[in-house]
């Protein structure tokens, strides 16, 4: 029993952190660009076959965790140069579906590249077993998971909360006018927050790679999942999306154990009941903070 | 007289260059397989085995035959639509391939209104025995046929014998079938079964850390799943982490795909299941040469590893391309009652679609997968023959 309750809490702990990093990388984006982005699954599909060719091209996991988010951020600058800025002064909706054609352009490019085959990023040997936890045991590889989640949040805290440029983030998200009359360039700032939240979510892909394995369209369910965290978390609420993003992370990986067919039901159902009570979700809208 | 004689022989080359027209008319065949979504690999397999067969067959009727490759995505309406393309737009005269039960079944629905004889070559339910005369199912084993070979394996495999097995399957029409199968003849051969009811995963499943909990917590130190081939590396994988595989011994309703295999590495060995081929063959008593000579000839061509995916297409195309030539026409009517009894020696030697229930019956084997020895193909994991099944052994009985 002792190993079957410390495996369904770091599972979910595991599954929640994923969600956590893919919520907040696009809150992030949301609160500062208002750009509801459509192609962050495919983004995080594009980390983990980055990190997958780091690996495979003989470098070690840890590097390909360092370069993949990287690489991905570089694309989200370019992203947002080309595609997003012409679109800034008209409607969401033009956001909304520049992005849904971007992620099916990404999820080309990945079949292009690398294939339609599911690829495997091989772990370090040491990685490869089981710890023991007691009575329980549990894989190193999901510890290290664990652990590196709980890192790029710490990393987050410390960016938003103790950085200039995190400072001006928050404040961007609520009242930009007010930040571009201090004096602080909004643009920059706005730029900033994209190329973050597309980092983080090819951070996620990178973490995840080895757990889920990589395909082509390993980012349409997780966009999905992405968004009820958002929705229930509250639309550019980090805070909100931590939260959603633990709750869902237990709620799914307990029915999965109970009652498997109904998973994904209770999911979607915790999330329509929640917006019935709270319609901006738990934390409400825009609470970038 | 000159004038009948210009007229004729203007007749005569009018003819003449008429012919060739005629002749070059290709016999159209369409192929519908999943090129995208997660079982890609294996819907590549597929087309790569019908296209080694039309190259080997080269004329049907004395006509080309030209293959049209539609991917049906694994989704029944999609399956749907592009068959109802290649019949009523590309004038294809018969439909091959479908991966997946659900696409079948739903495909099968539409057959009398499409009007041309389905084969399938990797649908396994056990629905699809007589279920419309323009439906046939060639090259795969049936659900009910590799539930025989697993159930018989394990008894014959004392590590096997004396495990508990905890059922796992894919939530779909075939995983629901394979697991009733499995469960009802390991059942009545003694053989235990800790979740009668068993466990059903969605398709989606990519985490299945959940499912390997609910196999340590059932005490269950075997392991009976049914999942799409793509997937059974990657669950291994996963399994394997946790250190389920330390205790457990796997056995599978359905053989994993040779890509998905290699590139799971080590995570890939000790899987153990009954299926249509395994390129291993080439060295089992009774059927080297011709295995030899397939798997050689698959390697060339597509530079892949010769796998049981692209073996049972090819077997299903050579059943369908020598019915169109037994019916010696294209009627849809007449090449259907030629599928019927038509009988192919291919690389698992001699198959025959039952004219009774328009299902195949063929010879079997048992693998279990294990590094690779040197081979030709490049392979490092391979299915390792341990046993074959005459197809008798497998049954059911085929009654005419």
């Amino acid at each position: 029993m002792f190993a079957i309750t410390v495996d369904i809490i770091l599972n979910s702990l595991v599954l929640g952190g994923i969600f956590v990093i893919m919520g907040v990388g696009l809150n992030i984006i949301y609160g500062l660009n208002r750009v509801m982005n459509l192609a962050h699954g495919a983004l995080y599909a594009l980390g983990a076959y980055f990190g997958f060719s780091v690996v495979a091209v003989g470098g070690n996991y840890f590097l390909a965790l360092l370069i993949a988010p990287i690489i991905v951020g570089i694309l989200g600058l370019v992203i947002e140069r080309v595609l997003i800025t012409p679109m800034r002064k008209r409607s969401m909706i033009y956001t909304l579906i520049l992005t849904y054609g971007l992620m099916f352009v990404i999820d080309g490019l990945i079949k292009f590249f690398w294939g339609v085959e599911t690829r495997f990023i091989h772990l370090p040997e040491f990685m490869q077993g089981t710890v023991s936890l007691g009575s329980a045991s549990y894989p190193v590889f999901r510890l290290v998971i664990l652990i590196g989640i709980a890192a790029v949040v710490a990393a987050l805290m410390l960016l938003l909360g103790r950085t200039r440029l995190g400072i001006n983030m928050r404040a961007a998200s609520e009242i930009p006018e007010m930040v571009s009359a201090c004096g602080v360039n909004v643009r920059g700032v706005q730029i900033s927050g994209f190329v973050l939240g597309c980092m983080l979510a090819g951070t996620a892909g990178v973490l995840a790679g080895p757990l889920f394995t990589v395909f082509p369209i390993m980012g349409h369910d997780m966009l999905i999942s992405s968004f009820v965290v958002v929705v229930i978390g509250g639309l550019g609420s980090l805070r909100g999306a931590v939260i959603a993003a633990l709750m869902i992370g237990f709620v799914q990986t307990l029915a999965e154990f109970f009652i498997t067919e109904m998973a994904m039901v209770i999911v979607y159902m915790l999330m329509a009941l929640i917006l019935v009570i709270k319609p901006l979700g738990i934390l409400g809208e825009g609470k970038f903070e | 007289m000159k004038r009948i004689l210009i007229i004729a022989a203007s007749v005569l080359l009018a003819l003449a260059l008429a012919i060739p027209a005629v002749a070059a008319d290709p016999v159209k065949i369409g192929v519908l397989v999943p090129l995208t979504g997660i079982v890609a690999n294996g819907g590549k397999e597929m087309a790569n085995g019908i296209d080694m067969a039309a190259k080997d067959k080269k004329t049907l009727l004395g006509r080309p035959i030209k293959l049209i490759v539609e991917d049906t995505r694994v989704k029944p309406a999609v399956a749907v639509s592009k068959a109802e393309k290649l019949v009523y737009q590309d004038k294809s005269v018969a439909l091959i391939g479908v991966f997946s039960s659900g696409v079948g079944l739903a495909l099968a629905k539409n057959i009398d209104k499409l009007n041309v004889p389905f084969v399938s070559t990797h649908v396994m339910t056990t629905k699809f025995y007589g279920l419309n005369p323009l439906v046939f199912r060639s090259g795969q084993l049936a659900n009910d046929q590799t539930a025989v070979g697993n159930v018989e394996g394990i008894l014959a495999t004392p590590d096997l014998k004396k495990r508990k097995y905890y059922v796992l399957v894919h939530d779909y029409s075939w995983g629901h079938d394979a697991a009733k199968r499995f469960i009802a003849l390991a059942k009545a051969k003694g053989v235990k079964v800790v979740n009668p009811d068993f466990d059903r995963a969605p398709i989606k499943t990519k985490n299945w850390s959940t499912y390997i909990s609910k196999i340590k917590a059932s005490g269950a130190d075997g392991i009976y799943i049914a999942l799409i081939t793509d997937v059974i590396p990657r669950f291994m994988k996963q399994a394997n982490e946790f250190g389920l595989m330390k205790t457990c011994r796997l056995v599978s309703g359905a053989a994993p795909g040779a890509v998905d295999l290699e590139n799971a590495g080590t995570a890939g060995v000790g899987i153990f299941g009954a299926s249509d081929y395994a390129w291993d063959l080439e060295n089992f008593p009774g059927y080297q040469a011709k295995a030899k000579d397939w798997n050689t000839r698959y390697y060339k061509m597509y530079k892949a590893i010769p796998c049981d995916a692209a073996a049972h297409s090819y077997v299903g195309a050579m059943n369908l391309f020598k019915a169109i030539e037994k019916a010696g026409s294209t009627d849809p009517q007449k090449i259907a009652a030629a599928i019927r009894g038509i009988s192919y020696d291919g690389p698992y030697g001699k198959v025959y679609i039952c004219p009774g229930d328009n299902c195949m019956r063929n010879d079997a084997v048992l693998t279990e997968t294990v590094k690779a020895p040197k081979n030709p193909y490049g392979a490092t994991i391979y299915m390792k023959v341990l046993k074959v099944f005459p197809a008798k052994e497998l049954g059911p009985p085929c009654k005419n």
